[in-house]
């Protein structure tokens, strides 16, 4: 079998070696989807700082295999910047090229490929700023392909977005994850999580990890997000309940970036 | 109108401000872009300390202040990164830090003349070859570093948590970002000065960044805007005969308005732009400065530089000269600033008259800038009495005569017109000059001396007679700044102390300074203290309020009244000042020249 494209082991998570986020343990084959599931300050956001190594492990052993990309939680991007759809595709190409090298036509080229892949071909020359949210949220994933990522981050990429748009994303994720990139996704929707191929239950600590049909169950939610898990009729997934706050120590807070 | 642009001196401006678009657009985007115009304006300023250095310890202007400036952005990026403050409020705090060393190092260390003061408010009329070079440099460096790191810099401000992933975020990048805009900073100084930095890098850029939505567009808009604004500025500054620092910084500033009234208008229908184009017309009301006039009299073409030194031209020349002064009544000379009618007239000129020291020494400048080629008159190097001020201030106005020394540290003081037997002499020397210049007119120079010599001479034997009625323990005075030495040497008064311990107005003192004053004036039963026209009386009053001391009294110091004021005339500022020194110093008792001077 080939080597997985993420490997950690007993790996723990913090800042100023505060850990947040203990007892990482899982392996991430090449080309899978994978759902992170957790509460708001559960550590989604963490985890994947020390995937695209902006942070160190604090202990533990961590190992990325693939060039890794990242369409960042919410908007943190700027809306007032002069630039367009395309340019801001055009920009994943930096990962590749030398530091003193400019994006050229070939560079350009490749963005509008991955702009058409998310299919935002005609809109390529709009103004980044005046797309709408779901349409800057493609063209963030645009910029993560012209980088040639193999490994895909997108913090909450469902936040915001309508039915359509959502399902849109949903077939986008599958068709990057057919051509052989790994993609991991941090949502608060857990049936999503459900129809992807891997699932990793975080809270502080790694709650539980594997195939979302043995991984997710109503106690490993309810340790999840620290509250009741109720099943709702006529529906076959389950509901959660809002948190306890006194459940969980580790500062529930922080409402990610 | 636009001959003026033929001159040596303008082309050299517009080479300069030219040159200085490139870098200015382009960071000047970059700036706006990264949210660092208050870090640029805040550098601009903390380029302060350095300048006084480099004058202090004798090297290049430009190194003391990219140092300056290369340190204060080191400091900040370590501090806002080390704590979590807000950067802004760490700029502030380094700034009020830098402004605080600037002042101690002028005040105290060097006690720095004007030098600092011409770096410190630049001008786009005193360009020389050295300026030209930098803002050449910069500007390459800001092409070369926009081209190679450009991209990296617009990833990383456009969105900070990617920029790892594209290896944008390296702090290598936005400290060659810093680095170009402390260059950039410190090339715009020698154009339009530390505080107006913003003017040209910060404006400009915002103003584009208004109406383009491309990268590109950004940067190409705000280089062809800076230029635009800068020619212009400086045209009207022709025009106008304001300083050009003045009318670029207005001309940016009307252009933004516009910019932005423009946007407002095409967004909320037009009863905003009756409001907008209110405030530009009130904008360019703006600019109704005064330079330099001349006389309009027939012969030699003449200009003084100290308000002073133009009544004495006045006096021997009368209308046989045509005389520009370039100083105006009540203006410190410390802060000068030139402006074109300055520039034009010394151009012109065939004699120029210096006052000399430290008071006048931006006229080298100028001569220099404009290409000049009159004949440089300086009345300080040739007078019977020459008085030099300690380096470290004792207040006891311990003024001894020159024995042709200028070593040990001791610094020439450049008020001699106080002693009128220096006055005699220098109007004899311009009386000879101007003879030589125009011998036609030399009869009639001559019989102008001996009439201004005899009112001299009177003058003096008045003010003789006049002292001597004070009881000889009372001729104590305690004045703003040492500028009367001559003046007390002559007629045996004692100077205890002066609220600014030093020869400029540029100086501030301290605590402790005052403290020591306050206790001599008491010890000494000082009975008044004399503020000068020209200077702020706040720190006199403070004093006087304490001590019991009155400041009823004031003198002319380093310059003359405006027309019709008692000190139009050196001779009538001499006996306005005799009469408050006498009174002032016998409580109101004695008075001279009473039927004269009210
Ligand atoms: N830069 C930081 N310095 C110190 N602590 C941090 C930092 N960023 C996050 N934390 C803490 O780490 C914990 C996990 O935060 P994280 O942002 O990873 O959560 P998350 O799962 O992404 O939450 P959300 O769903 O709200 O985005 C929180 O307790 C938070 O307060
Ligand atoms: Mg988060």
């Amino acid at each position: 079998m080939a080597e997985p494209a993420i490997a950690a082991a007993h790996m723990s998570l913090g800042y100023a070696g505060r850990a947040v986020l203990r007892g990482l343990e899982f392996q991430v084959p090449t080309g899978s989807r994978v759902g992170i599931l957790g509460p708001n300050g559960g550590g989604k956001t963490t985890l994947f700082r020390a995937l695209t190594g902006e942070i160190e492990p604090l202990s533990g052993h961590l190992e990325v295999n693939a060039t890794t990309a990242t369409v960042a939680q919410t908007d943190r991007s700027r809306l007032d910047y002069p630039v367009s759809a395309l340019d801001v595709a055009t920009m994943g190409s930096l990962a590749r090229l030398p530091w003193w090298k400019r994006p050229g036509r070939a560079e350009r080229r490749r963005a509008r490929e991955a702009l058409a892949e998310v299919g935002l071909a005609e809109l390529a020359d709009s103004t980044f700023g005046d797309l709408s949210g779901g349409q800057r949220q493609r063209v963030l994933i645009a910029r993560a392909l012209t980088a040639d990522a193999e490994l895909l981050l997108m913090d909450e990429p469902f936040t915001g977005l309508d039915t359509t748009n959502e399902q849109r994303l949903e077939e986008l994720i599958d068709s990057l994850a057919v051509k052989g990139r790994t993609v991991m996704i941090a949502t608060h929707e857990v049936e999503q999580a459900e129809r992807w191929d891997l699932v990793l239950c975080l809270n502080g600590e790694q709650i539980s990890f594997g195939d979302p049909a043995v991984a997710i169950s109503k106690p490993v939610l309810e340790a999840t997000y620290g509250g009741h898990i109720v099943e709702i009729p006529g529906q076959p997934e389950l509901g959660v309940l809002p948190a306890h706050h006194h459940h969980h120590d580790e500062g529930h807070e922080g409402a990610g970036q | 109108m636009f001959e003026a642009f033929s001159l040596p001196f303008f082309q050299r401006g517009l080479a300069e401000i030219l040159l200085l678009a490139i870098p200015c657009g382009l960071i000047g985007s970059w700036v706006v872009l990264r949210g660092l115009a208050f870090h640029s304006h805040a550098v601009g300023t903390a380029t302060f300390p350095g300048l006084v250095l480099a004058d202090g310890l004798g090297f290049a202007a430009a190194l003391g202040a990219f140092g300056a400036a290369a340190l204060f952005t080191l400091l900040t990026v370590a501090i806002a990164r080390s704590r979590r403050t807000g950067a802004d409020s760490v700029t502030a705090l380094a700034l009020a830090a830098c402004l605080a060393g600037g002042v101690i190092l002028a005040s105290d260390v060097f006690n720095s003349g004007a030098n600092v003061d011409t770096l410190l408010f630049g001008s786009l009329l005193a360009i020389g070859s050295g300026d030209l070079w930098l803002a050449a440099v910069v500007a390459g460096l800001a092409v070369v570093a926009s081209f190679f790191v450009g991209q990296h810099w617009l990833a990383r401000g456009f969105d900070e948590g990617a920029s790892r992933a594209l290896r944008s975020d390296s702090a290598l990048f936005d400290a060659a970002l810093l680095t170009v805009v402390a260059a950039t900073v410190v090339a715009t100084l020698s154009a339009v000065g530390a505080l107006l930095v913003s003017t040209l890098i910060v404006v400009p850029a915002a103003t584009a960044r208004l109406f383009t939505a491309r990268l590109s567009t950004l940067l190409t808009a705000a280089t062809l805007l800076v230029a635009a604004e800068g020619v212009f500025g400086l045209w009207l500054s022709v025009q106008t005969n304001a300083p050009p620092g003045a009318t670029i910084a207005v001309t940016s500033g009307a252009a933004f308005a516009l910019a932005l009234g423009a946007r407002t208008i095409s967004r909320r229908g037009m009863w905003r732009a009756a409001a907008v184009a209110a405030a530009l017309l009130a904008l360019a009301g703006f600019g109704a400065g005064c330079g330099s006039q001349s006389s309009g009299g027939d012969g030699p073409k003449v200009v003084a530089t100290t308000t002073q030194v133009g009544d004495f031209v006045a006096e021997i020349g009368g209308d046989q000269v045509d005389l520009s002064t370039i100083l105006k009544p009540n203006t410190d000379p410390h802060e000068y600033e030139p402006r074109p009618s300055d520039v034009q007239a010394v151009a012109d000129a065939d004699i120029i008259f210096r006052s000399g020291g430290h008071l006048d020494d931006w006229t080298e400048d100028l001569i220099k800038d404009s290409g000049s080629d009159a004949e440089v008159v300086d009345l300080s190097t040739h007078l019977p009495v020459r008085l030099f001020g300690e380096e470290e201030h004792d207040h006891e106005g311990e003024a001894h005569e020159d024995e042709g020394h200028e070593a040990g540290g001791e610094e020439f003081d450049p008020h001699w017109w106080q002693d009128p037997v220096n006055v005699r002499f220098a109007a004899a020397r311009i009386e000879s000059t101007l003879s030589d210049a125009n011998p036609a007119a030399s009869a009639y120079y001559q019989g102008r001396l001996r009439r201004f010599d005899n009112q001299i001479r009177n003058l003096t034997r008045q003010t003789k007679s006049c002292v001597r009625r004070v009881p000889a323990g009372d001729r104590k005075i305690v004045t703003d700044h040492d500028a009367f030495a001559y003046f007390t040497n002559r007629f045996g008064i004692e100077t205890v102390g002066t609220v600014i311990p030093a020869l400029t107005t540029e100086a501030q003192p301290s605590a402790g300074d005052l403290a020591d004053l306050e206790a001599t004036i008491r010890r000494e039963n000082v009975k008044a203290i004399f503020p000068e026209e020209s200077v702020s009386p706040a720190l006199s009053e403070a004093l006087a309020k304490d001590t019991g001391a009155t400041t009823e009294y004031s003198l002319y110091g380093d310059t003359l009244g405006p027309a019709g004021s008692d000190g139009e005339t050196w001779l009538g500022s001499m006996k306005s000042n005799v009469n408050a020194v006498v009174a002032g110093m016998s409580g109101g008792k004695v008075t001279c020249f009473g039927g004269q001077d009210g």
